[in-house]
């Protein structure tokens, strides 16, 4: 098959730049250490989720040092809890699901950014540094209230947040 | 359409598309700039990456 | 787009019932266009908060018109028109019965009108039709019966009419055994093919679980599993987009600009790879779901990474098409050629700058490829902002310049003003730069998509190249622009119907410079190529299907359904479908083991 030679320098180039795009993806998966949210946890009751340990009351939980997991509730049309506070320095294991439509769970203006499917439980690990706010939004269409659907997410300096400031 | 606005044709053998690749190397560079630009700046560079 | 008439017989000369046909598909394409351009600038200046004629809660039943309307009506009854004149056309006869032409495009209209209904039923309040869904329809949120049942009908018209093509090229090759198949009828039967396997996916979403769904029949559905057959279609759909506009630039462009195709066979691989490929990709839309394994993630992500070879390659063969085009016509120098072509003819211009757009919209879908970069920018306005570049432009604009062509040979009229067609191009394009271009840096600052009001009371978005307010303005200037590059179009393919009919206004394609001989003949083999797309997809899906249901439930761990209608029409017959879910569950967790 007649290929001119121009074309045939195009397609190896495009080829590197192929093979350029894939390396650069999984450099971020292991050099970087950047997870893809994935089938960890186990598939829920959306109808029940009161019977369960964790989203029947939807909160945030030190599980270690500097470590903790955030239980999140999305739906119709809020986040709980509402705001979830966390301390500075630590890092959080947030686990999100959803007891009746498909929603989104962005923190603004950062990379935690998930879908949250009834039935199913996201899970994310981030790693909170200085104190500070970020806003929270549903980013998949869930019905006529759903541009209403924002929360907050306070990050509180350690020592405010071992006072007490982590109730719901 | 040739005929009406051709002043001469250009058979397979006699034609190399040098103005193309001038083309597609420029779009090459742009391509590999934004992509580095895009994944290292604006994606590494942002807070909250999701690392478990 | 020639002022002189070159004395050859039109289409409509030579098969004035397939011209009928279609005109009539290009009529239903205009028309979805035309009433989704409405709704598009209603959204453009609603979410910027410039001008809200309508409630937010009905902000979605416009989103899921202006969806529905562009990406499945009009896009696919262009595609349908043109397909039908490209088989025609390259096999130089007539399709093989008129009448079943007739009846494919008959339900394709059918399924769309239903659709529709259902989706605009949404702004009656008093009564209980509407599809406030989306056109993605995730459940559990629910649209009513006539929405599903009017895309399964729609489909199955797409359907038929690919037997159509098929049947054509089999009587063709009847009489022609020793021949390569024509390059746009190879274009059309490869695209049908990756259309079969991509219908799997949605098929079973929709007939299988949806529908009966919506009527009561089932209970409830695996939101998830049901999410993954709609994306099993929803990636192939964009090539099913794409292709016809591929065609229009391989086999219609170079002619138009004064040239030859620069090569055949190169045209033939692509397609082939469209075929290959276009399906086992799906998984990339859901980078960030729950409930799939990494593992199918990353595969995905190499999948649609060598998916961008086929239109890479493309870009360079258009171009030195486009090239050879220049010079042809006196054009000289390493650039310089660009200034000899026929920049006053809107066919050209038009799929030129489509073309340009094209390449912009290619970076931000490599972006969207890219796995872990995803989590920057899902779900938020620079998905838009990508796909108005790809289907909104490389595709939309391309159907308008090739209409300006194609039209007078349809129709023995010429086009109603050429000097408006070219204005429409270029207003279009300078629209979309700057509505896609606002929508992308937006969605930068994590601004979200598919919403009414992204004006939240808590945050403010911290932006760095613009402010929000000076984005949304640009939004909507442009997306005004887009509108009146609309009504440009139509109106003037609306007034060519009135121009003076003539004869010898046709024109014939000019002859590739590398040409079908040269290219290997297993190319043609589409049994081949077909077979091992059918593999690529079945590997691709079988495990996260399998791993779906043996987690979930093929009907879901425990899930309502959120009607967006007051009531479900109900059947009846659940006590049956209960006693047979359990069995149905058990054997598919027993096959995915095994597979496992």
């Amino acid at each position: 098959m007649n290929i001119h030679n121009y074309e045939k320098i195009w397609l190896v180039l495009a080829m590197v730049m192929i093979i350029g795009f894939i390396s650069t993806v999984v450099y971020g998966a292991t050099a970087v250490g950047i997870e893809m949210i994935s089938d960890e946890p186990d598939t829920i009751d959306s109808t029940a989720l009161d019977e369960d340990d964790r989203f029947s009351e939807p909160r945030v939980e030190k599980v270690g040092d500097n470590e903790y997991e955030a239980y999140v509730i999305a739906q119709q049309f809020i986040f709980r809890p509402d705001p979830i506070t966390v301390p500075a320095n630590s890092t959080v294991t947030f686990y999100v699901t959803s007891p009746d439509v498909i929603h989104g769970f962005e923190v603004v203006g950062t990379n935690a950014n998930t879908m949250v499917i009834p039935g199913e439980v996201s899970q994310l690990t981030v790693e909170f540094n200085e104190p500070g706010e970020y806003g929270i939004l549903c980013n998949e269409y869930c019905g006529g209230g759903h541009h209403t659907m924002e929360g907050k997410l306070i990050v509180q300096p350690e020592d405010e947040f071992e006072q007490g400031g982590n109730d719901e | 359409m040739s005929g009406e606005n051709t002043v001469r044709e250009i058979g397979h053998d006699e034609f190399d598309p040098k103005g193309t690749l001038v083309l597609i190397l420029i779009y090459f560079v742009i391509l590999s700039i934004m992509w580095v630009f895009m994944y290292f700046v604006e994606f590494l560079g942002n807070d909250l990456s999701v690392i478990a | 787009m020639s002022e002189e008439l070159t004395g050859a017989p039109t289409f409509l000369d030579k098969f004035p019932q397939e011209a009928a046909v279609v005109r009539a598909a290009l009529w239903s394409s205009f028309i979805a266009l035309t009433l989704g351009a409405v709704f598009g600038i209603i959204q453009a200046l609603h979410r910027t908060d410039i001008l809200r004629v309508i409630d937010s809660t009905d902000y979605y039943t416009v989103l899921t018109a202006h969806g529905v309307l562009m990406v499945i009506s009009f896009t696919i009854f262009f595609l349908v028109g043109a397909f039908t004149w490209a088989i025609v056309r390259s096999f130089d006869r007539n399709v093989e019965d008129i009448r079943y032409t007739w009846t494919w495009y008959g339900m394709m209209v059918t399924g769309t009108l239903m659709a529709v209904v259902a989706i605009l039923g949404g702004f009656v309040d008093s009564i209980d039709l509407s599809a406030d869904v989306l056109y993605t329809f995730y459940a559990p949120l629910q649209g009513h019966p006539l929405f599903y049942g009017g895309l399964a009908i729609f489909l199955i018209g797409t359907w038929l009419a690919g037997a159509d093509w098929f049947r054509s090229w089999r009587a063709w090759k009847a009489e022609n055994p020793d021949e390569r198949i024509p390059l746009q009828a190879f274009m059309v039967l490869t695209t049908m093919l990756m259309w079969y396997i991509a219908s799997i996916g949605i098929t079973i979403a929709v007939v299988g679980f949806l529908l009966p769904w919506s009527l009561g029949i089932i209970e409830q559905v695996n939101p998830l599993l049901t999410r993954t057959l709609f994306w099993f279609w929803g990636h192939p759909v964009v090539y099913f987009w794409l292709m016809p506009a591929y065609l229009l630039w391989y086999t219609v462009l170079p002619t138009v600009a004064g040239g030859r195709l620069f090569s055949d066979p190169l045209g033939r691989v692509v397609f082939v790879l469209f075929l290959l490929l276009s399906t086992p990709v799906g998984i990339h839309h859901q980078y960030v779901d729950p409930g799939i394994a990494s593992g199918f993630k990353l595969i995905a992500m190499t999948n649609t990474m060598f998916l961008l070879l086929p239109s890479l390659l493309t870009a360079f063969t258009v171009v030195a098409s486009v090239e050879h085009a220049a010079r042809q016509r006196g054009g000289t120098g390493l650039l310089g050629w660009l200034r000899a072509l026929p920049w006053r003819d809107p066919a050209f211009t038009g799929m030129m700058l489509a073309g340009l757009m094209f390449a912009a919209g290619g970076f931000s879908g490599m972006i969207n490829a890219g796995m872990n970069i995803n989590y920057l920018i899902h779900n938020t306005l620079w998905v838009p902002g990508h796909f108005h570049l790809t289907v909104g432009t490389a595709v939309a604009l391309t159907m308008m310049a090739a209409t300006y062509w194609l039209w007078p040979q349809l129709s023995n009229r010429r086009l109603f003003s050429r000097p408006i067609g070219l204005a429409q191009v270029v207003i279009w394009f300078v629209g979309m730069a700057l509505m896609s271009n606002a929508m992308h840096i937006q969605g930068l600052f994590g601004i979200p998509r598919r919403t009414a009001e992204p004006q939240y009371q808590g945050f403010d978005f911290a932006t760095t190249f613009g402010s929000v307010t000076e984005l949304n303005m640009q939004l909507a200037v442009g997306g005004t622009l887009l509108f009146i590059s609309t009504v440009l179009f139509v109106g003037n393919i609306a007034l060519s119907t009135g121009t003076p009919k003539l004869s010898g206004l046709g024109e014939e394609l000019t002859e590739p410079l590398s040409a079908a001989h040269d290219s290997p003949e297993i190319l043609d083999n589409l049994k081949l190529w077909f077979g091992i797309a059918f593999v690529l997809v079945i590997l691709a899906y079988m495990l996260p299907l399998a791993s779906i249901i043996s987690r979930g439930g093929v009907f879901g761990p425990g899930v309502d359904p959120v009607p967006v209608i007051a009531e479900p029409i109900r059947v009846g017959i659940q006590p049956l479908v209960a006693s047979v879910e359990p069995t149905v569950s058990r054997v598919i967790a027993v096959v995915g083991s095994v597979v496992q």
